[in-house]
């Protein structure tokens, strides 16, 4: 392949446009997709590939990478995470990927970890996430912790908002995000108290765990909710929601008989997007808020041209298996997008398909005018870009209430809030 | 509809000639036009005095029932549109400034589609500055609910300029729920008072009165210095007492309700488990087939369904029903759901468990991989994404009874679990059908041989239990998620309860389900963790299970087949 792209640039450089450019035609860069196609994610995850092979085409159309044309490679993760890692490494060890595409859940995410690092592959990786993470083998177009949960709280302090109840789903995500959150709040001076929830702590005293958990699947949220209800009677109190997938549903159905509302007590949630409502029903979350750095609802060229391109190729596409009627787009279907031009300016400033120099060159501060606005990337492989606080409307999409401008991606940030 | 007939009633009224200072109809179409200037748009609605057309106007803007159209010059005109829709689906527009007609240049009319436009947007911030607008109207609203919502919002913003307004009402309140609400609401506004004294009475009217929402600020208090400090103190210890109490009837009754779900959900497997001794793993399909039915009669009832399995096209026609007939649409699922799965049930029979009466582990190997199978059916038929099944809003609501919280489902849950169970008992024991159901499953053999027809009250048996699954998915589809693997999250449950009970004993699913609902309840209270509180339900179960392996009520059977 290396022989093929120097031979190809030589042709360049000798003989002109025209020529190489029937020469090349012919000429490809394998890139991988790998995303659960079945299994419990596939709901979320098919739509990340939709948008990946809509995203190729988009770049094929318009002469591809460097000249050459990109052949994605599919593989079905199948929401089993040692598979993931199998799968990977036929990416990266049969296929020879330049680069892939892929992973929702973090649990997926690191178990192909050390096969990139293995290989020294490329990952893409678009879905919020806890942080606490770097690798030189990983990009992570992602939001941080800070581009979502804590904006969201400013939003909510900004708001006269005293008192926050975290409620989460039992896994590394909502945990982790919850602590940071819980450093975060206790630095902005809001006392331990009004922090629900409960705390579990270790031998020392330390807090190890922060919020109310409960695990996939739970169905019963009375208790939970007549807590909250107590919790903020009071008035001035909001609930941080980092529940996943379809228990929003119970909980939200609780929450809604229980006579609480978004007027009285709204709540953020981390995990629903545009996309998850396809299968939540919107009505009864009307009003709640929801933080992302895309909404479908952004209004700018880009994502006027990013939505109708879209749409315009679920039509006319014959991939199997592409649902084509309700589609919508949601924030990690855009950092996708985003990811996959990133990778493509970093490949021709590198001149090179090679790791090491994409890796430089992504290091170096590429900027994209993404669907979501301008998106620049990092030194330690994360992205800035604009967070938005959206409220849920009857129709499942969001009306933006507030913009943060140019947020910059920061994996660490445990033990970097001090209490006042 | 109504509150735009009484609005359009109002304009009326108000837009006679010659009153020419802006009525409230001219502000508000002139905040509805501004859009996203949400600090402009509350200013305006702030200017008004608040009026009963004010309101009917702020109530239908946030409902989304004022639409926009754009006109050429870019700026939006507001208007209403009537209910009457012609055959093409277009409604007369009325301007909201005026109540007039919207016309065309020559003054003809113009009808507009009501998916062209788009509705006036609120934003959270418009919306609580309506509210709090519409709230201090409310105090004097006519229903009681509103008002109480209205006293209640007042009196956490204790704003000691509002206290007037609230002690107006005491002499004039008589519903006493909404009466011990204002003294709760005017109590709290006066721990903003700046004397002392005051601010004491007003912590011990609360004490009594077992606030739960002047926790907080009393707590604020407590950080103070003067009596106040002391009043608030135990202020805070009776609301301390009053909350264990609240919690105590709270779990009681969440005990219940679980409880009732858990019975829901085993009934019908304590017919086919329990008396026919069918290890049936696809009962939770059964009630998953009884949730799907809701969500097609709901369907029906409402914008109507289209299916694709198989490449068969199927479209269901719609009723188009709205207000109370839709939400009738639950009534009419009910007994569908219990019909639809009890020929489910009737089909299993026929085709797979008859031929395995007499053996347990092939009949639990083939009905869970029939359960696979109907699951692959769901997703084939309904898609592999959960469907969304709306409650009907008389099971929506709630009562706050002494700060607990009942909701009208989980009541609802509880009442039809009694139905069903009364029925039950009414059916084994009044009827000829339940007769002949007990003497076969006492003793198939000797049965036959008085020339019982076995093999239908096999199949009668089996069709009501798988029946009993469907009441109970038609009901899940109301507090949780309706897709493809909802069987499977209630399967271990529905079993763990009819073992828990004691095969055989219908009685002892009863017990054992309100048991286990209300030690998961209780555990749950006590420990302040969901997952905790399952395991050790969980560990409790197999620990009384090695002591009566039999269950809690154990059937004795003079079969000589055991």
């Amino acid at each position: 392949m290396k022989m093929v792209n120097q031979s190809a640039k030589a042709l360049l450089a000798l003989t002109g446009m025209v020529f190489t450019h029937t020469a090349i035609a012919a000429d490809t860069v394998k890139v991988g997709v790998l995303h659960s196609l079945s299994g419990t994610m596939a709901i979320s995850e098919t739509s990340l590939r939709d948008v990946l092979l809509y995203t190729f085409d988009e770049i094929n159309a318009k002469g591809g990478v460097m000249g050459k044309k990109i052949e994605p490679v599919v593989v079905d993760g199948a929401s089993n995470w040692p598979l993931f890692a199998e799968k990977a490494k036929e990416l990266l060890e049969k296929d020879k990927c330049s680069v892939v595409f892929g992973c929702w859940t973090s649990v997926s995410r690191k178990s192909v970890l050390p096969v990139f690092e293995k290989n020294n592959g490329l990952l893409f990786y678009p879905v919020q996430y806890e942080g606490e993470e770097e690798s030189k083998n990983v990009f992570y177009t992602a939001e941080a912790v800070n581009q979502q949960a804590t904006p969201a709280v400013d939003y909510m302090l900004d708001k006269k908002k005293e008192k926050f109840y975290l409620i989460g789903s039992d896994y590394v995500y909502p945990q982790t995000t919850n602590l940071v959150l819980l450093e975060y709040l206790l630095s902005k001076g809001v006392p331990l108290e009004n922090i629900g929830g409960g705390f579990k702590k270790d031998g020392s005293g330390k807090i190890i765990s922060a919020g109310k958990y409960t695990p996939f699947g739970h169905t019963d949220y009375q208790q939970i909710v007549a807590e909250i209800k107590q919790f903020t009677a009071g008035g001035k109190a909001c609930v941080i929601n980092t529940l996943n997938g379809d228990t929003n549903v119970p909980f939200f159905k609780e929450y809604a008989a229980a006579g609480l509302t978004a007027e009285t007590c709204p709540v953020v949630s981390f995990s629903i997007s545009e996309d998850e409502f396809r299968a939540l029903p919107a009505k009864q979350l009307v009003g709640q808020l929801g933080c992302w750095t895309y909404f479908q609802t952004v209004k700018s060229d880009a994502n006027k041209a990013f939505i109708s391109g879209f749409q315009k190729w679920l039509k006319d596409t014959k991939v199997d298996g592409v649902k084509k009627e309700g589609r919508v787009t949601c924030s990690p279907m855009v950092l996708s997008y985003d990811g996959v031009y990133l990778w493509k300016q970093a490949v021709e400033k590198a001149g090179s398909f090679d790791v090491d120099k994409v890796r430089t060159a992504l290091q170096s501060g590429l900027s994209f005018d993404g669907p979501g606005g301008k998106v620049t990337t990092q030194k330690n492989m994360h992205l800035t870009k604009n967070v938005f606080i959206g409220e849920t409307k009857a129709d499942g999409q969001f009306k933006i209430l507030k913009e943060y401008k140019d947020v910059f991606g920061e994996p660490w940030l445990k033990g970097t809030f001090k209490a006042k | 509809m109504r509150r735009l007939l009484v609005f359009l009633g109002f304009l009326c009224t108000v837009a006679l000639p010659g009153l020419r200072a802006e009525t409230p109809a001219e502000v508000v179409a002139k905040a509805v036009a501004l859009e996203d200037k949400t600090d402009e748009q509350i200013a305006l609605i702030k200017s008004l005095a608040p009026s009963p057309e004010l309101l009917s106007l702020l109530t239908l803007w946030k409902e989304g029932g004022i639409f926009l159209v754009d006109l050429p010059d870019k700026s939006k005109l507001p208007v209403l549109l009537e209910e009457a829709k012609d055959a093409d689906g277009k409604q007369a527009a009325l301007l909201l400034q005026s109540g007039k007609p919207y016309a065309d240049a020559d003054g003809k009319p113009l009808r507009l589609l009501a998916s062209d436009l788009s509705a006036a947007e609120t934003d959270s911030e418009l919306r609580s500055a309506m509210k709090s607008i519409l709230d201090l109207a409310g105090l004097a609203a006519p229903d009681a609910k509103s008002r109480l919502r209205a006293i209640e919002i007042v009196g956490m913003e204790q704003d000691l300029a509002k206290l007037p307004a609230l002690k107006e009402r005491t002499s004039s309140e008589l519903d006493a729920e909404v009466k011990h609400a204002l003294l709760e609401a005017i109590a709290l506004t006066e721990l903003k008072s700046a004397e002392p004294e005051t601010v004491v009475a007003a912590c011990r009217a609360l004490g009594e009165l077992g606030s739960i929402r002047s926790q907080d600020a009393l707590r604020l208090l407590t950080k103070e210095s003067g009596p106040q400090v002391k009043a608030a103190v135990e202020a805070l210890q009776k609301i301390e007492r009053h909350l264990v109490n609240v919690n105590f009837w709270g779990t009681l009754f969440r005990g219940l309700s679980l409880g009732s779900v858990l019975l829901v959900a085993a009934l019908g497997l304590a017919v086919t488990f329990g008396l026919m001794g069918v290890i049936n793993m696809a009962h939770g399909e059964m009630i998953a087939v009884g949730a799907y039915t809701t969500y097609v009669v709901q369907c029906v009832f409402g914008p109507g369904l289209e299916l694709s399995p198989f490449g068969l096209h199927i479209a269901l026609p719609s009723l188009k029903a709205t207000g109370w007939l839709y939400d009738c649409y639950f009534v009419v699922a009910i007994p569908l759901a219990f019909i639809t799965a009890a020929l489910a049930g009737i089909l299993l029979e026929r085709t797979v468990i008859r031929f395995l009466y007499r053996r347990p582990l092939e009949s639990l190997l083939a009905t869970w991989g029939v359960s696979l199978v109907v699951q692959q059916l769901f997703r084939l038929t309904f898609g592999a994404n959960n469907v969304q099944v709306a409650s009907p809003s008389w099971l929506s609501g709630n009562w706050t009874i002494h700060d607990v919280g009942i909701g009208w489902n989980r009541l609802f849950v509880i009442g039809f679990a009694a139905v069903i169970v009364v029925g039950i008992f009414q059916l084994l024991a009044r009827t000829p059908l339940g007769l002949l159901m007990r003497a076969v499953m006492q003793n198939r053999a000797m049965a036959a041989c008085m020339g019982v027809r076995t093999e239908r009250v096999n199949l009668l048996t089996f069709g009501l239990g798988s029946g009993l699954a469907g009441l109970a998915g038609a009901f899940l589809s109301q507090i949780g998620n309706v897709g493809p693997s909802l069987g499977q999250s209630y399967i271990v449950d529905a079993f763990m309860t009819v073992v828990v009970g004691g095969v055989g004993s219908i009685f002892g699913t009863i017990f054992s389900a309100l048991g286990i609902g209300m030690l998961d309840q209780t555990l749950q209270q006590v420990l302040g963790n969901p997952v905790l509180g399952k395991i050790l339900v969980l560990a409790g179960i197999i620990l009384f299970l090695q002591w009566r392996p039999a269950g809690l009520f154990v059937t004795r059977s003079r079969s000589l087949e055991n």
